[in-house]
């Protein structure tokens, strides 16, 4: 099992900084939610993690190796990623898709065995997508789309996984379900998961541990109980908003208060 | 434990199908197109101004191959119209129709791209303004067996690629729109100088003009000698390569987080493509047509899996090329059509078709 760590890491695109020397760590077993509102560098702390974007300054370190030494193979077996909208080439079939994930563990010359078929086969079964498997990815609606990459994460039997939103535009059932997976996969196989969320709601439901992120820096991190408070709500994304607790959990839920933000009453004349 | 074995008989039959039957076509579809490829190199040797039959042509090929012996019932004469002329002018044409093929699926797959071809970057210019230069030069350099015409625009097409490199280059990452960008940018800047040199060549300009639109006219044994062994290994390279390739059909980050190392794939396809189409260009000329609609047509009836997609193109390309010389050289004989002319007749009236039939199969 291992362990994600982002040390002193500076992150951008071209001449913008977009994160500002962060240091984190994500560990087995747990869920790490990153926190924060739009464009306050989550998915940029993603694509760090998974080095597809290279740090300005700083190191990210998976188990303590710097992951800019590990080949990219190896580092697809260790960690599979959930990409915030995927773009998928349409004229494959879902199962198709799925069997993609087994790349990084098939040599040059090797095509998917029956144990390759067999993973990616379990995969559909436990992301509920079994009954897309040959319909081509044009058919498919967005939801069932994001059911179909998580089965390819998962038939990548990675042991860290990263996800960008991945129930951005879902309805609450399907958020549920495919949240439900995730941290039965992390408590069950001892993954370490990383997700950037914008629901705060549903990182307060389901992560050990989160990060709100502003402006680049983190500005809290803890339990959801230490960073979801009504201080630290209104700091980061103004007014608008009432902290209560869960009835069900005791979580802290984020409920909203019209006619509380910053913009101006319009005035009728 | 009977229940559990009910549920899982079917299921891994089920598992199965989700592919093994689709694999299963297209291996089907590879052989096929294998037999069908020495058919039609038969009977392409058959069809010339001297009159030989089908089965003299077959017996005469047959009996080349290792470890059999036929007794000669043919003329020397027509042995050596068939091995010396036709064999070595079809075979060329097959060998350029299945490099400009999987040249043209490799740029479609790498740059994710319906129009790219293989003349995307810039090939086909640089491959010119050195066959051009070839042809202003003086007389008196043209002394070796190949001729330096071939030379000229190998290197002219190896030189364009290597400079439209350079310039996409962005530190150490190569962006494949800036890549494309700059293709087409030196692909116009030195197709005008093509265009300026060959019209101001005085009596060269036929010759040149010639060159451009491609023939086989003058193919000869030395000249297959020279472009197989270039177009095996790049064709070997980018079919190791096929599974990345699919791979690549995602974007560019989902590839590298599959575990593609994307900027390597990507110097080593287009190093492989080029080489490829500038063996192919070099000899025969610039051949339109064949590179982008012979994946499209392969990619329409046999799905987006480059593992099949490309040896697949491989064949058809072979095929497709080796049929539209026989009519560029029969329809109007003993005068010769543009074989461009030939590929855009009668290919796009067929691919028109399928693509009407078929068009969510495409990416």
């Amino acid at each position: 099992m291992i362990k994600l760590r982002l040390q002193d890491v500076t992150l951008g695109y071209g001449q913008s900084v977009v994160v500002e020397g962060i240091t984190l760590e994500a560990n087995p077993g747990q869920m790490l939610g990153l926190v924060g509102p739009n464009g306050c560098g989550k998915s940029t702390i993603i694509k760090a993690l998974s080095y597809v974007l290279a740090p300005r300054s700083g190191k990210v370190f998976l188990d303590g190796r710097d992951i800019s030494r590990i080949p990219r193979r190896e580092l697809a077996r260790l960690l599979g990623v959930i990409p915030q909208m995927p773009l998928l080439p349409s004229a494959f079939t879902a199962f198709e898709i799925v069997l993609m994930g087994r790349n990084p563990h098939l040599g040059l010359f090797q095509y998917e065995g029956r144990k390759d078929m067999e993973i990616a086969w379990q995969a559909m079964e436990n992301t509920s997508t079994q009954h897309l498997s040959q319909r081509r990815i044009s058919e498919l609606s967005g939801g069932e789309i994001q059911g179909v990459v998580i089965a390819r994460v998962l038939a990548q039997q990675t042991q860290a996984v990263l996800l960008d939103e991945p129930t951005a535009n879902l309805d609450i059932n399907r958020q549920i379900e495919i949240l439900d997976l995730i941290k039965g996969l992390c408590l069950g196989k001892g993954l370490t998961v990383v997700i950037a969320l914008h629901d705060l709601n549903l990182a307060a439901q389901y992560c050990n541990r989160l990060a709100l992120i502003n402006e680049g820096r983190i500005y809290a991190e803890g339990s959801p109980e230490d960073v979801i408070t009504a201080d630290n709500i209104r700091q980061v994304y103004g007014a608008g908003s009432y902290i209560d607790r869960h009835p069900l959990s005791g979580l802290p839920v984020v409920l909203p208060v019209a006619g509380d933000s910053n913009i101006k009453q319009v005035d009728s004349d | 434990m009977p229940p559990k074995q009910a549920r899982t008989a079917p299921d891994s039959r089920r598992r199965n199908q989700a592919v093994y039957p689709r694999w299963r076509k297209r291996i089907y579809a590879i052989l096929g197109l294998v037999a069908l490829l020495l058919l039609v190199i038969s009977f392409a040797t058959t069809v010339g101004s001297v009159d030989i039959p089908f089965s003299t042509t077959s017996s005469i090929l047959i009996s080349k191959l290792p470890f059999i012996d036929i007794t000669p019932t043919w003329t020397d004469a027509m042995e050596t119209i068939v091995l010396e002329i036709r064999l070595p002018r079809v075979l060329l044409a097959g060998l350029v129709g299945a490099a400009l093929s999987i040249a043209g699926a490799t740029y479609q797959g790498l740059f994710r791209n319906p129009l790219a071809d293989p003349y995307l970057i810039g090939v086909a210019q640089g491959a010119a303004l050195g066959a051009v230069i070839g042809f202003l030069l003086p007389v008196s350099l043209l002394g070796t067996s190949i001729g330096l015409i071939p030379v000229l625009a190998f290197a002219g097409a190896l030189l364009s690629i290597a400079v439209v490199y350079s310039l996409a280059r962005v530190g150490r990452t190569m962006p494949l729109t800036t890549l494309i960008l700059a293709g087409v940018a030196l692909g116009a800047l030195l197709g005008a100088i093509v265009a300026y040199l060959a019209l101001t060549s005085g009596q060269m300009v036929r010759s040149i003009l010639f060159w451009l639109t491609g023939s086989f006219s003058l193919s000869q044994w030395s000249e297959v000698w020279i472009v197989l062994p270039i177009i095996i290994i790049g064709a070997a390279v980018i079919l190791l390569f096929a599974r990345s390739l699919n791979i690549m059909q995602f974007d560019e980050e989902q590839a590298q987080q599959l575990g593609v190392n994307v900027e390597r794939l990507k110097i080593i396809l287009l190093i492989a493509a080029t080489l490829v189409t500038a063996a192919a260009v070099s000899f025969v000329g610039i051949i339109g047509f064949v590179g982008i609609i012979v994946p499209h047509a392969v990619r329409l009836i046999w799905g987006p899996d480059h593992r099949f997609l490309l040896p697949l193109s491989i064949l058809s390309g072979a095929i497709f090329l080796i049929l539209a010389d026989v009519l560029a050289r029969t329809m109007a004989a003993p005068s010769e059509i543009p074989i461009g002319v030939i590929t855009a007749i009668f290919g796009a009236p067929f691919f028109l078709f399928l693509l009407r039939r078929r068009a969510k199969m495409l990416f």
